[in-house]
């Protein structure tokens, strides 16, 4: 199964509701058969603009990264699904990131000549 | 070298250019002399490595916005060009991918630059 990343921003609230929040969408993920591998906190901060969601101006907001595992049909499901919570404020799947970095040849110099002279098909 | 000598049929009397000076000969090597004379084939080893941009080796990640900031302008917030940031093809369309990303997910603003993050060094050939 593909892994996806899901980086959500939920409203500013107290710990007990955060949790609550977080607990349900999990279940959720874990309802339609996905493996949640890890659920990062990134902190709670200022927003980096002003973003209205149903019906509120939030300036502050909660980031949290679930890392998952899942079949691909889960990404529309769940975006419904955490468009209808009130207290997510902007959801996004996002292909896990795969870190590979080795490979990095360095700059090629680009041979101009043969660029100035059209090559015959 | 002020003597008589003859060399090539010349009578030279006095001073002899060096050419025509007797010069001493490897006799022990007259055989192989002709094939060791040509040039062996190798690779440059004056070669320098291939020139690496800045950001060589290192992953570009949208929830990095400190290093997104970096290429960014602080004044209007706009990405910044390759002949700006001196940047390789695949890294500068890396960079602008994330910025972008970060822009939507709400990670970076867009029309400036974090506040926090404009006493950063300067990577980038801007002047101001």
């Amino acid at each position: 199964m593909p892994r996806y990343e899901l980086a959500l921003i939920l409203k500013a609230m107290q710990r007990p509701e955060t949790a609550a929040v977080l607990k349900r969408t999990v279940e959720a993920l874990m309802e339609r058969g996905a493996i949640v591998r890890n659920l990062e906190n990134l902190g709670e901060r200022a927003l980096p603009y002003k973003i209205s969601k149903h019906n509120h101006r939030h300036r502050r907001g909660g980031y949290f990264l679930v890392d998952l595992e899942g079949p691909p049909s889960i990404v529309s499901t769940m975006m419904d699904h955490l468009g209808r919570d009130i207290d997510v404020i902007r959801r996004a799947f996002i292909k896990y990131p795969v870190s590979k970095t080795e490979e990095c040849s360095g700059i090629v110099p680009v041979n101009y000549e043969d660029k100035l002279i059209p090559k015959k098909k | 070298m002020a003597a008589l000598a003859v060399r090539c049929g010349r009578l030279y009397c006095g001073w002899v250019p060096a050419l025509m000076r007797e010069r001493p000969c490897r006799l022990q090597h007259q055989g192989a002399a002709v094939q060791s004379d040509m040039p062996i084939e190798m690779e440059n080893p004056y070669k320098e490595p291939p020139k690496k941009c800045i950001l060589c080796g290192i992953n570009v990640d949208y929830k990095n916005v400190q290093l997104l900031s970096q290429f960014v302008s602080p004044y209007s917030g706009r990405i910044y060009g390759r002949h700006i940031t001196g940047l390789c093809d695949k890294k500068q369309r890396e960079i602008s991918k994330a910025i972008k990303r970060a822009h939507i997910l709400g990670f970076m603003p867009v029309m400036f630059k974090n506040p926090s993050f404009l006493t950063d060094p300067k990577i980038c050939n801007v002047k101001y």
